[in-house]
C-alpha cells in the first residue's frame, strides 16, 4: 500500500499571497514558523523565533536570499544559518547561530511545510488554483457539516455552482482558530471566482453560527 | 510568586500632575493598589483591604512599594540642575514583563531597524566597543562610552550626529540614560524609564526626561518619546519568551550585549526574578 504523506504536509498559504521578498507567520503542529520567498522566487520556513533575543522573525524583513530579524537585523539564510551580525559587521557569525529549518513544498498553488525528516511528497490539487484563504471560528468537522462532504485530511471537495472547489484547512496560529484555503478550477472565470469568493463568505458565516448554536444547546 | 527580593523596591504607580482625590485604580505585582491624594495634594498610596503603602513622590512620579524598602528612592542628581525642562511623558502599556521592557532600553544595536532614520539608519549599525561595570559601592550596573550615528538623536536635533550613551540602572525595574545634549555640549540630557510591573507579563512603562531645551513645544517632546516607545512596544510584545531569560542558553548574546549580559547577571545575583525565566521553570 502507498504510504500516506499528506498528514506530515501543512497547508500555511497559498502561493499568490506569498510575494517575492515577504514573510508571514505560520502555525504547523509542532512549531510556530516564518515562512518567506527570497527574491529569487524560493519559499523557507524557519522557527519563528530569533535566537539572539526572541523575537518573532515573521515581523522581519526580506532582502536578496536572506531573512532578517526586525529587532538587530540578524540575517539568515535559507540554510536557517546567520550570514551576518549588522552590530557587528566585520565578525563571520559561529555557525553554531542557527535557526531550524523546516522543509517547504510548493504545488498546484499551495505552499506546505512540514517538520518531518522525510515527508514525502507533497499533496497534489491538479487542476486547482488557489482563490483565497480565511480564518474562521470554527472546526473543520463543522465545515464539512455545513457542506454535507467528507473531511479527509482536512480536505473537504465542494462543489460551487457546478464548479468544482476544495477546502484545505489546518488550526491557525491562535487558538481555537481555523485557517481554511479556498482551491477552484484552474480555468475559472471572473465571475465564477467572484461567485466562489461569495459562497466562501456565506459557509463561514454558517459555519459559525453552527458553533455557537452547538455552544447554546 | 517568584521575585520576593523585588517587594521591598520602590516602584512608578503614576504622575503626581495627575494625582485626584477620587483615586485611581492599578496593579502592583499582581495585587490591585489605589493611587490618590488627600486635602493637601499629597499621594496616598493604599491596598483594597485598606494598607497603607509607602509613598515617595519624586522625578514627576508617584512612588510605592508592597514590602518594606530599605533605603529612599534612588537619587538623580543631575535632574535637580537648574535651568532642566522637566517632561512627564505619560505612561504606555506593554504586553511584556517589566524586565524586558528595561533591557530593551538598554540596547542601542536595535536603533535603525526599530527606530529607523530617527535614532539609528543603516549601514550605520556598528556597535563599538564600551564599558560594563557593576559598580559595587552603589550596587548600580552602569554602561559608559557608548557612542552611536543617530540621524535625528533628539526632537531638537537637526541631522545626524554621534551621539554618546551612558546608562545606568539603579533598580530592577528603573534605567537613566545620559545623552549628548545637543544644546550643551557639556552637558548630559537625562531620559529615564520607570516600569511599573503590573504582572510579570504586563508593564506600564512611565518614561521622563530633564532636558537641557527650551525650544521645542512640550507637546513635541512628549510625541517624539511616545513615538519612540510605541516602535519599543511593536518588539517587547513579540518576544519569545514573555519573561526574560536570565539562565544562559535560551538567547545569544554578542559584544553589543555586554549591557544586557550585565543586567542579567545582577538580577539573577540579587534574585530579582519577578518578571524573569529560569531554568527551572
Amino acid at each position: 500500500m502507498q504510504k500516506d504523506f499528506s498528514a506530515a504536509w501543512t497547508p500555511v498559504a497559498l502561493s499568490a499571497d506569498l510575494p517575492v521578498a515577504y514573510v508571514i507567520p505560520a502555525r504547523i503542529e509542532t512549531a510556530d514558523v516564518a515562512v518567506w520567498r527570497a527574491e529569487d522566487g524560493t519559499v523557507s520556513a524557519v522557527a519563528d523565533r530569533c535566537p539572539h533575543r526572541g523575537m518573532r522573525l515573521s515581523h522581519g524583513f526580506v532582502r536578496g536570499e536572506a531573512l532578517s530579524c526586525i529587532y538587530h537585523g540578524w540575517r539568515y539564510g535559507k540554510t536557517g544559518h546567520c550570514l551576518a551580525i549588522p552590530a557587528h559587521p566585520g565578525l563571520r557569525p559561529p555557525e553554531a547561530i542557527r535557526v531550524t529549518v523546516y522543509r517547504v513544498a510548493e504545488r498546484d498553488g499551495v505552499i506546505w511545510v512540514s517538520a518531518t525528516e522525510e515527508p514525502g511528497e507533497a499533496p497534489a490539487h491538479e487542476g486547482f488554483t488557489g482563490l483565497r484563504s480565511i480564518t474562521l471560528s470554527a472546526t473543520a468537522e463543522t465545515l464539512a457539516g455545513c457542506l454535507n462532504s467528507a473531511l479527509r485530511h482536512g480536505t473537504i471537495d465542494w462543489k460551487i455552482d457546478e464548479m468544482k472547489a476544495r477546502l484545505l484547512t489546518t488550526p491557525s496560529s491562535e487558538e481555537g482558530i481555523l485557517l481554511a484555503h479556498l482551491l477552484i478550477e484552474a480555468g475559472a472565470t471572473q465571475s465564477q471566482k467572484r461567485s466562489a469568493s461569495i459562497a466562501l463568505e456565506a459557509l463561514r458565516r454558517a459555519a459559525e453560527a453552527a458553533v455557537k448554536q452547538g455552544e447554546a444547546a | 510568586m517568584s521575585g520576593e527580593a523585588m517587594i521591598d523596591q520602590w516602584y512608578p504607580v503614576g504622575l503626581i500632575s495627575q494625582l485626584l482625590a477620587k483615586g485611581r485604580q492599578t496593579l502592583l505585582m499582581g495585587e490591585t493598589i489605589y493611587v490618590s491624594c488627600n486635602a493637601v495634594g499629597k499621594a496616598i498610596v493604599t491596598t483594597s483591604d485598606g494598607r497603607d503603602l509607602p509613598v515617595t513622590e519624586r522625578y514627576g512620579h508617584v512612588w510605592s512599594s508592597l514590602g518594606l524598602p530599605a533605603a529612599p528612592l534612588f537619587d538623580i542628581p543631575e535632574a535637580e540642575q537648574p535651568g532642566r525642562r522637566l517632561v512627564d511623558v505619560g505612561v504606555v502599556r506593554v504586553r511584556c514583563s517589566p524586565l524586558r521592557a528595561v533591557e530593551n532600553f538598554l540596547d542601542i544595536a536595535h536603533f535603525p531597524f526599530v527606530h529607523t532614520d530617527i535614532l539609528g539608519a543603516e549601514p550605520h549599525t556598528e556597535v563599538e566597543n564600551y564599558k560594563v561595570e557593576i559598580r559595587e559601592d552603589a550596587d548600580e550596573v552602569w554602561a559608559t562610552q557608548v557612542k552611536f550615528y543617530q540621524p535625528q538623536a533628539a526632537r531638537s536635533a537637526s541631522g545626524g550626529i554621534t551621539t554618546e550613551y551612558m546608562y545606568r540602572v539603579p533598580a530592577p525595574t528603573c534605567s537613566i540614560l545620559y545623552k549628548t545634549c545637543p544644546p550643551r555640549p557639556s552637558e548630559w540630557d537625562v531620559i529615564t524609564l520607570f516600569v511599573q510591573p503590573l504582572t510579570e507579563e504586563l508593564c506600564d512603562v512611565w518614561p521622563w526626561m530633564a532636558l537641557f531645551d527650551d525650544e521645542t513645544p512640550m507637546t513635541d517632546l512628549i510625541h517624539f518619546q511616545q513615538m519612540i516607545f510605541l516602535q519599543d512596544r511593536s518588539i517587547l510584545e513579540n518576544q519569545i519568551p514573555r519573561r526574560l531569560p536570565l539562565d544562559p542558553g535560551m538567547e545569544i548574546p554578542t559584544r553589543a550585549d555586554l549591557t544586557s549580559v550585565a543586567y542579567r547577571r545582577w538580577l539573577k545575583r540579587h534574585a530579582f526574578t519577578y518578571g524573569a525565566q529560569l531554568v527551572a521553570q
